[in-house]
């Protein structure tokens, strides 16, 4: 079985024994052991994954790390998040997915106009199963906990990743004022509702709403 | 679901209260309102709402605790209950609490304040002075450090500073001095240390300084009214 540590927050490590993981194509910094890298088309997807991903625009350039050893994984000193999945389904962009078990199997889902706003497209990548993934954030992120009584406004240009059971729901509060330049800056925001973990980063991206 | 290895879950009781969550992201425990530079907010629980600075329910507000007209569009007041998250291109963010003080901080670095501090333009280009008594949020590339006056820092490393008087521009005279100092000056030729221009503080307050030289990108803050007229610093450029 994989394991994956963290050599530090901008490095991870993962310990392979003979099997393979899934990661971000150019990912890797160095090795020890025996490695093997092999381009997937179309995040090892199948012919049917491949096809999805180019019209969804999900694009995801994956290679197969295969061997005995160990591998070290950065992506432009990006901070790296752990995740551990017991068969639950993790949402996240598909440029900030770094690296997946082999157990785990990725596709793409419709997200709606969230991802319109985010400037991300209206798709997002899927990661189920049961094991360990890791993901990419600028500057630490945060997991905030969302339950029926609490439910969490996400500014679009903030999230990674979300997890569990959780509706989302983009609103924006564009009025006559937003149009004469005055804006609250605050005006697309993602509700999340229902029970699950939501990870957020320190920064914003440029998003199309992110200035109104 | 546990995370024994995972990173810490947070969830509206166990976020701080008005203190940091981590070195990139402070938490504000809202109940009533505050002033934060637009799009700092990365996310929230509870009911808060957003205005923009300018006309609205909050002109009251507005015109207690915000004299800087240039600034308006780049601010907004959150007003509601909950907890709310702000952080800045991730960089370092620390509060600080005045008590009955006085403040002058560079502009890009402010992310947010409590009504019980007003917000004023400095008169000096690009700084904003903060007076009163509450908490303020700044942001820094690289961590924060508290020195007392005298001393002369790097325009590119200073942040803000307290209590002391303004600063002055200080020159590295010797450097400048004799034939080939003169065509220096005069030319720019001859090669330059980076380090001839200082800010000098005197007196006894507390100057601000971020580890890095390199400048946040700061919001424009815009012009002094061309109506300022003569004797107003940056008036007419």
């Amino acid at each position: 079985m994989a394991i994956f540590r963290l050599q530090s927050s901008r490095v991870l490590a993962v310990d392979l024994d003979g099997e393979a993981v899934k990661a971000k194509k150019g990912a890797m910094v160095a090795y020890d052991g025996e490695m093997t890298f092999k381009k997937m088309t179309g995040g090892g997807e199948g012919l049917r994954g491949l096809v999805t991903r180019r019209i969804t625009g999900e694009a995801m350039a994956v290679m197969e790390v295969r061997g005995r050893g160990t591998c070290w994984f950065a992506d432009r000193a990006t901070e790296i998040n752990l995740v551990r999945l017991t068969g639950d389904k993790l949402h996240v962009e598909a440029s900030n997915l770094l690296v997946t078990e082999p157990a785990l199997r990725t596709g793409t889902s419709f997200t709606g106009l969230r991802g319109a706003s985010q400037g991300n497209g209206l798709f997002t990548t899927t990661v189920e199963g049961t094991g360990q993934a890791a993901i990419m954030s600028d500057g630490p992120a945060i997991v905030l906990r969302v339950t029926q009584g609490t439910p969490l406004v996400v500014d679009p240009g903030a999230y990674v990743a979300h997890t569990g059971d959780l509706r989302q729901q983009l609103r924006s509060s564009v009025g006559l004022r937003t149009l004469i330049g005055e804006g609250s800056g605050e005006s697309f925001q993602i509700h999340f509702e229902g029970e699950g973990l939501v990870y957020v980063q320190p920064s914003e991206r440029n998003t199309i709403g992110g200035q109104i | 679901m546990t995370h024994p290895e995972g990173p810490v879950v947070h969830d509206p009781h166990t976020l701080p209260v008005n203190d940091n969550v981590n070195p990139y992201a402070f938490c504000v425990d809202l109940d009533g309102q505050w002033f934060l530079q637009k799009g700092k907010m990365i996310a929230y629980y509870g009911q808060v709402d957003f205005h923009a600075i300018g006309h609205g329910p909050l002109d009251h507000l507005v015109a207690a605790n915000f004299h800087s007209p240039l600034h308006a569009t780049a601010w907004v007041v959150a007003q509601g209950r909950g907890k709310m998250l702000l952080a800045d291109r991730a960089y370092d963010i620390n509060s600080y609490d005045l008590d009955d003080g006085n403040l002058t901080i560079r502009s890009g670095n402010l992310l947010a304040f409590q009504p019980g501090l007003a917000l004023k333009q400095s008169i000096i280009p690009g700084f904003l002075t903060l007076i009163g008594t509450g908490k303020f949020v700044a942001a820094s590339n690289g961590a924060v450090h508290f020195v007392e006056p005298p001393i002369r820092v790097d325009p590119q490393a200073l942040v803000g500073w307290a209590d002391c008087p303004s600063p002055c521009h200080h020159y590295d005279h010797a450097y400048l001095r004799g034939v080939l100092g003169g065509i220096r000056a005069l030319t720019g030729i001859g090669g330059a240390s980076g380090e001839e221009h200082q800010f000098e503080f005197t007196g006894s307050g507390q100057v601000l300084l971020q580890s890095t030289e390199e400048l946040m990108g700061a919001t424009d803050t815009g012009g002094v009214p061309a109506t300022a007229g003569p004797g107003v610093p940056g008036a007419g450029v």
